[in-house]
């Protein structure tokens, strides 16, 4: 059985998150890119196109935030990867804002491991959930 | 003659500094963005330009012309300009709130006379991003003001906020602080992972 | 106590720092790379150790040594043809966009600052000369700038050393330069065809009589500047463009540290910046 590795983007300006999710991430399998706020993150994401199979978004960033990335992302042309976008808000009216900006899934932060590789995987149409 | 060059290069008048502060101000309402744009740089050399450019910031929508006049309130400095930027922070516009934060994190000395407020805010966001400016600060109390937050603050974000500044800054007085934090927490698994990153880093350099 | 050695966690801690203030990311693999030169900076600034020097560059007011580190963790050298990639591009897609704006008789003004030695400008002419279908067409006017007088006249005076030339098409050193007992000379034509000016990028004054440049070439400048000074640059090369105007940075340079008011744009060759076509 043949097993492409996914590749995830996380974007967030704070080091020790885009750690502690590329340590989940990297256990589980998956490599992992990063990206310290939108602007980078849609600079690695035009770069190469199909670079990335999953974005993992952080809302609160200095010059492009979580949502003008979203909204830059799925203005261009093109098969579009999944996005998780992670938040400090937990109000509906938060979740819905994130799913009208392109996100298809929404967590709350701090995400703990098992409620973000059941995300990926259900984002990555993976049978099963990785340990 | 395709490649062409004028002796010598051909180039705008500079336009000659005006003296008259009410000028200034009304050009921040010119019709044109550039020339509000030009009337916030100007301003931002005067001292007592911090109401006007507050007020033009209440109103501004085009964002260069934010971008200016938040550049001239870091660079008049006043009082009133630092409290103005540090109330930015409480706006709902977020590329506004990380602005602001950016203009202030390159002035330590009038950010620490408004940030042991910011860091008790009622309103969690407000720590959050106060935090925030900190995280570049060039100022040699920042240690401090996070181990005074982290010691009181309920909030897990907000501490997660904290912990990640530490993780660059932390040195060894952080220890204590840090280790409590991770037994308040013991719960969650980020600030699980910074602290225990944090204290890492504190225990190789002892 | 003087301890020369760079740990696991000290290299993790710099490269977290180094990234977040630059956008260059130091892989695992460039553990020797960076080492040695951070080994340097901390005797060169006699700090006790890694965690002594750590401090000063995270904490230090002036941020003098962020200047001299960037300068010692990046290749500095200017020579023609540099990232030339930039230069395909400006032919291939960004000239093509901006001629399709422009009235009839309206010129292309390109700005390249710093200006350094010349290579930057003169090879952005011959690029023009040789490879730009619709020169003819079109007057271009090149202006160069930087802050030293001394590298403007070096400029000027056009004579080069061989390491200089390294990368010039074999046709292009032919017949833009004749060999001299000191270096190579690029011909007279070149010399006329830019325009060097001297201009303080920080004083914004001086900055504001450049205005109306389609594009501006500001590569590896601004790396070196703290992040205030960074921010006021953005923004004054906002205002010396025209709507829909580009700028291009460095290859390790982005935006993403500077500023969010220009457009990312996407091109085969490269990624580039764009004023928006709204903006006044």
């Amino acid at each position: 059985m043949n097993q492409t590795v996914k590749h995830i983007l996380i974007v967030d300006d704070a080091a020790t998150v885009r750690m502690y999710h590329r340590a989940i991430l990297e256990e589980a399998g998956y490599a992992v890119t990063e990206a310290v706020n939108g602007v980078e993150a849609l600079e690695k994401a035009l770069d190469k196109a199909g670079a990335y199979d999953l974005y993992l978004v952080d809302v609160n960033m200095p010059q492009l935030d979580g949502f003008g990335f979203l909204r830059a992302l799925r203005a261009q042309d093109g098969p579009q990867a999944p996005a998780i976008m992670v938040s400090t808000e937990a109000e509906d009216g938060d979740r819905r804002q994130a799913f009208g900006a392109g996100a298809n899934h929404y967590l709350v932060k701090p995400a703990r491991p098992q409620q973000l590789l059941r995300s990926v995987g259900l984002l990555l149409g993976e049978r099963g959930e990785r340990a | 003659m395709p490649l062409i060059r004028h002796e010598p290069a051909v180039l705008a008048d500079r336009p000659r500094a005006s003296d008259d502060l009410a000028a200034l101000s009304a050009g921040l309402s010119a019709l044109a963005p550039a020339e509000r744009r030009a009337a916030a740089h100007a301003l931002g050399a005067w001292a007592q330009s911090a109401p006007a450019l507050l007020g033009a910031l209440d109103k501004e929508t085009e964002q260069s012309v934010r971008s200016a006049l938040l550049g001239a309130l870091a660079r008049v400095g006043s009082e009133e300009a630092v409290a103005g930027l540090a109330d930015c922070l409480r706006s709902e516009d977020a590329w506004l709130r990380n602005a602001a934060i950016e203009e202030l994190r390159a002035m330590p000395e009038q950010v620490a006379g408004v940030i042991a407020h910011l860091l008790a805010d009622w309103d969690r966001d407000v720590r959050i991003l106060a935090v925030g400016i900190l995280d570049t600060l060039r100022h040699e109390r920042v240690e401090e003001w996070l181990l005074q937050l982290i010691d009181a603050d309920a909030d897990v974000n907000v501490c997660g906020a904290a912990l990640d500044v530490l993780a660059e800054v932390a040195t060894a007085r952080a220890e204590a602080p840090v280790a409590a934090l991770l037994e308040r927490f013991a719960d969650e698994p980020y600030i699980a992972f910074t602290g225990k990153l944090v204290l890492g880093r504190l225990a190789r350099e002892l | 106590m003087q301890d020369a050695t760079i740990s696991a966690d000290d290299f993790q801690r710099f490269r977290e720092y180094f990234y977040r203030r630059s956008g260059i990311q130091f892989e695992p693999s460039k553990r020797y790379f960076v080492d040695k030169r951070l080994a340097e900076r901390i005797r060169a600034t006699g700090c006790n150790g890694f965690r002594d020097y750590f401090a000063k560059l995270r904490f230090e007011t002036s941020g003098a040594e962020w200047q001299a580190l960037v300068n010692e963790m990046t290749v500095n050298e200017t020579y023609f043809m540099r990232e030339d990639y930039q230069f395909e591009c400006l032919i291939q897609s960004m000239l093509p966009e901006l001629m399709a704006h422009k009235r009839p008789g309206e010129p292309l003004r390109i700005w390249v600052m710093p200006s350094s030695s010349g290579e930057e400008a003169y090879t952005i002419a011959m690029f023009l000369l040789e490879r730009w279908p619709h020169l003819a067409e079109r007057d271009v006017e090149i202006v160069s700038s930087d802050i030293d007088t001394r590298i403007l006249a070096q400029a000027q005076a056009g004579l080069y050393s061989q390491r200089a030339v390294h990368q010039l098409p074999a046709s292009w050193l032919q017949k833009y330069f004749t060999r001299e007992a000191g270096g190579w000379r690029i011909c007279k034509m070149l010399r006329d065809a830019v325009a060097f000016t001297r201009v303080n990028l920080n004083d914004a004054a001086e900055v504001a009589a450049y205005r109306g440049f389609d594009v501006v070439f500001c590569r590896n400048l601004l790396i070196y500047f703290d992040d205030a000074s960074r921010r006021q640059a953005a923004e004054s090369f906002f205002d010396v463009l025209r709507p829909g105007g580009f700028i291009c940075l460095g290859h390790s340079e982005s935006m993403s540290r500077i500023s969010s008011l220009f457009r990312i744009r996407k091109f085969p060759q490269a990624i580039v910046y764009q004023k928006p076509l709204e903006g006044l």
